[in-house]
């Protein structure tokens, strides 16, 4: 599933909060997009996933524009994005929120539920060994039964991309997931990704830390003040002069 | 005094129907519903005047539940477009508007005359406490259908889904589902619940007039969920309860105590609700019963 | 012609009703973030306690400025006993609350001053004439009551240092808190002047009308309407609302009915929160 963003561009007042930003996330690659905060990475999720508006500028998904469609759809589409500060549905238990992530549940329907209850069993059954197969690959399942209002943040940014995972999407959209996470968990997300990435499942990934992001990332994006300022491999974009200025304050 | 208590438990019976369709929209789904008396108010309303032109109770009560529903299908697609706040003004606003049409269009309703003679619940049994009885057993019949089926919903992957809602409805879109369909049909299934407990208190209590549903019914009801506990459907039940006790209980202190006239009573049982309100909302949101959502 | 003529200026001494009750909900609900439902019940109480310090002084005036104090303090009681507390918390907590507060407001009411209808005593005045249309005496000194109100508000508002603190409280909380506005006192500010104004507004409705403990929970709707017409948090946006609103709906009582008025504000707020959620004059506060 390729992603190809051109010219985004969102405007509050006088401010460019994302100006004229373009890039391309190639199929099953990790591209990630680092840049100070404020530097307008959350509302770029935001713009390509629908949840805001664009003032100018086109997304496309498998080229074709994707612009008129709902978030909702462009999640349908197998696009799915995660939050900088985490959305767990804090009152349903871990495995009830990936349940919840299910796609086309005949349970969701009224009718069925009072008409074709065995129908439903069957489905949760097996959505059920889906979830808990998924729990397990990524280190949860001793938390499974319990409401994820009560997790740490690490984990609730596991439960956000289990979330994402159950939906079948090719495409995930990460916002943040190493920040308040523990060295040791970000080390355990960085390798999740990795082996999802094996399998095909594409990443762009918004990070605010430099470190996991680097090793993980083929190309990286630096945005500043709402503009692409460099673009390329992690190790070349990180020797440039403007983006050490820009991003690391001038500090070495 | 086994006559009282009867009356007491029917009427108990019928608001436990409207706080289970309360605590479906706002208890599990999070909907700001401020004008579920509007609910109650059509299907009375509906309920009285088919029963008054002799068509059998089961129907008439359906055409109130479907009714009530069908107004309720409306402000559904307006709360996907509001704020939770302003979804409650909208709400309360939508009962005052029933309130207003019932009074106003006197051709059909009698306007504050209301319409007496509403044929009494099972009145084949005549009027003494058996009809009382058996208009309870059927109460209570429907009460355990309403609970079972809620208990059904909330243990569903719809249920799941509309919990998920309340929790963060922002994160149900971007996992590629609609909340709007969800939020439709809740509202609907609790507008019809109401109706149907309107049919209930219509045809039970025999008439009907524009000032038995003013908003303070709505809050007497958000009471109930509030004190069970909300998002519990035991909560429904048991915060019905209490609240009745409160309500009859202060009639009878009204005899203890004297000096108190009905007018003050009313007044002194207003301000105990508006109290309780105030003290639960910084006290204790979560209810008496249980620790169920912190909002 | 004269007729309708009358009934504007009818619908003008209503639409100032409106319009002082919609800019007490437009100031809190712009500093204090939530739609507070007790404005209506205030209003009650100041009427009764005009009502009550009119009958003993003789003075209507005194008695107007009596209610408008009395206003100011359960203002400032409800502040400090509740939404302090709640400050914080959803707007719909807030907004419960607040029906608890009416409630209350309203049993205290019923309590002391019992049920029955009551009327301020004026002295009866012949009506002036002119170019044939019946024009209260009372009803332009009502009128200067509420255009002296407003004066003091919008002064408050924009010339004084505290005043000004809560238009920046309005325009911005965050802001507002990092460059050392005392919160508690911008508050206490705020709930004294919007019971002020509510309970004049209750006042001048109770001189038109009649007082019953009802009569403010009845003027909520419109009230609210008028203040999202108006646009949150914009004063002058309110007051216009309310006039038009109030006027509108006495315009149309002949053909609607007596009844169906209030219906008049519910459609005007529905079509605002639905095709333009920021009001005639508003900013961009969105509906969601």
């Amino acid at each position: 599933m390729i992603l190809t963003i051109e010219g985004l561009t969102k405007v509050y007042g006088a401010l460019r909060v994302v100006d004229d930003v373009s890039f391309t996330v190639p199929s099953g690659d990790i591209v990630g997009v680092i840049g100070p905060n404020g530097a307008g990475k959350s509302t770029l999720f935001s713009l390509v996933t629908g949840f805001l508006d664009a003032a100018k500028g086109q997304v496309n998904l498998d080229r074709k524009p994707i612009g008129s469609l709902s978030p909702v759809e462009r999640a349908r589409s197998g696009m799915v994005r995660t939050f900088q500060v985490p959305r767990e549905f804090s009152h349903l238990t871990v495995w009830q929120n990936l349940m919840a992530a299910t796609p086309k549940q005949s349970g969701e329907s009224l009718t069925n539920l009072f008409f074709r209850p065995g129908r439903i069993r069957e489905e949760e059954d097996m959505n059920s060994q889906k979830v808990d197969a998924m729990l397990d690959f990524l280190r949860l399942s001793h938390v499974a039964h319990t409401p994820a209002g009560r997790l740490s943040g690490g984990q609730k940014k596991l439960v956000e991309l289990g979330r994402a995972l159950m939906t079948g999407a090719r495409l995930i959209l990460l916002d943040e997931p190493f920040a308040g996470v523990n060295p040791v968990l970000i080390e355990e997300i960085a390798e999740r990704i990795r082996e999802l990435n094996a399998q095909g499942i594409g990443f762009l990934i918004i990070e605010h830390d430099l470190g996991a992001l680097t090793r993980l990332v083929s190309t990286l994006h630096v945005m500043d003040r709402g503009r692409l300022i460099a673009s390329g491999v992690p190790a070349e974009v990180l020797a440039n002069k403007q983006v050490r200025e820009a991003y690391l304050g001038g500090t070495s | 005094m086994e006559a009282y208590l009867v009356a007491m438990a029917i009427i108990t019976a019928i608001y436990v129907l409207l706080a289970l369709g309360l605590n479906l929209q706002y208890g599990l789904t999070g909907l700001t519903n401020f004008g579920h008396v509007g609910f109650f108010c059509i299907g009375a309303y509906t309920a009285a005047l088919m029963g008054q032109i002799g068509i059998p109770w089961p129907i008439s009560f359906l055409a109130g539940a479907a009714l009530a529903a069908l107004a309720a299908w409306p402000l559904g697609l307006v709360s996907l477009k509001l704020r939770d706040d302003y979804f409650a003004i909208v709400s309360l606003g939508f009962s005052e508007i029933v309130r207003i049409v019932v009074t106003s269009e006197q051709w059909l309703t009698k306007g504050v005359q209301g319409i007496t003679g509403i044929p009494k619940l099972l009145g084949f049994l005549g009027t003494g406490l058996t009809q009382s009885l058996a208009v309870l057993a059927l109460l209570i019949a429907v009460n355990v259908l309403a609970g079972l089926a809620n208990r059904r919903i909330v243990r569903s992957p719809f249920g799941r889904m509309i919990e998920a809602i309340r929790d963060n409805e922002e994160a149900v879109k971007a996992l590629g589902k609609d909340p709007a369909g969800f939020k439709i049909q809740v509202l609907m299934l609790g507008a019809a619940l109401a109706g149907v407990a309107g049919g209930f208190y219509a045809h039970y209590i025999g008439y009907i007039v524009p000032e038995q549903f003013i908003p303070l019914i709505t809050f007497y009801v958000w009471m109930a969920i509030i004190i069970g506990g909300v998002g519990r459907i035991s909560g429904a039940f048991a915060g019905t309860l209490i609240l009745m006790i409160f309500l009859e209980g202060s009639r009878f202190l009204r005899g203890v105590i004297p000096f108190v006239s009905e007018v003050e009573m009313a007044s002194i049982r207003l301000g105990i609700i508006g109290l309780a309100l105030v003290l639960f909302t910084l006290y204790r949101p979560q209810g008496l019963m249980g620790d169920y959502t912190k909002r | 012609m004269t007729a309708y003529a009358e009934l504007m200026i009818g619908g003008l001494m209503s639409g100032l009703v409106v319009g002082l009750a919609a800019l007490a909900i437009t100031l809190v609900f712009g500093i204090a973030r939530f739609a507070n439902a007790a404005t209506g019940d205030t209003m009650t109480a100041g009427a009764y306690v005009a009502l009550s310090v009119s009958g003993a002084t003789g003075s209507v005036i005194v008695g107007g400025l009596v209610g408008a104090l009395a206003g100011a303090a359960i203002g400032v009681v409800v502040y400090f006993l509740i939404f302090r507390k709640l400050a914080g918390r959803s707007s719909v907590a807030n907004l419960l609350a607040s029906i608890g507060v009416a409630f209350i407001i309203r049993a205290i009411v019923g309590v002391i001053f019992e049920h029955q209808q009551q009327v301020f005593q004026l002295p009866l005045v012949r009506p002036w004439r002119i170019l044939d249309i019946r024009v209260q005496p009372s009803d332009l000194n009502l009128a200067i009551v509420a255009v002296l109100t407003l004066a003091t508000v919008f002064l408050i508002l924009y010339a004084t240092p505290v005043g000004r603190r809560m238009r920046a409280v309005a325009d911005d909380p965050g802001l507002a808190r990092i460059s050392g506005i005392s919160p508690t006192r911008v508050m206490i500010a705020l709930w004294a002047l919007a019971g002020s104004v509510s309970a004049v507004a209750g006042v001048m409705y109770g001189i038109k009308t009649v007082v019953t403990p009802e009569m403010g929970w009845d003027m909520l709707l419109p009230a609210f309407a008028a203040a999202i017409l108006g646009g949150i948090g914009h004063p002058v946006g309110a007051i216009c609302a309310g006039i038009l609103l109030g006027t509108i709906q006495e315009m149309a009582t002949p053909f609607v009915g007596f009844t169906y008025k209030l219906a008049i504000s519910f459609v005007v707020l529905l079509i605002v929160l639905l095709v333009r959620p920021s009001g005639l004059f508003g900013r961009n506060e969105g509906a969601r």
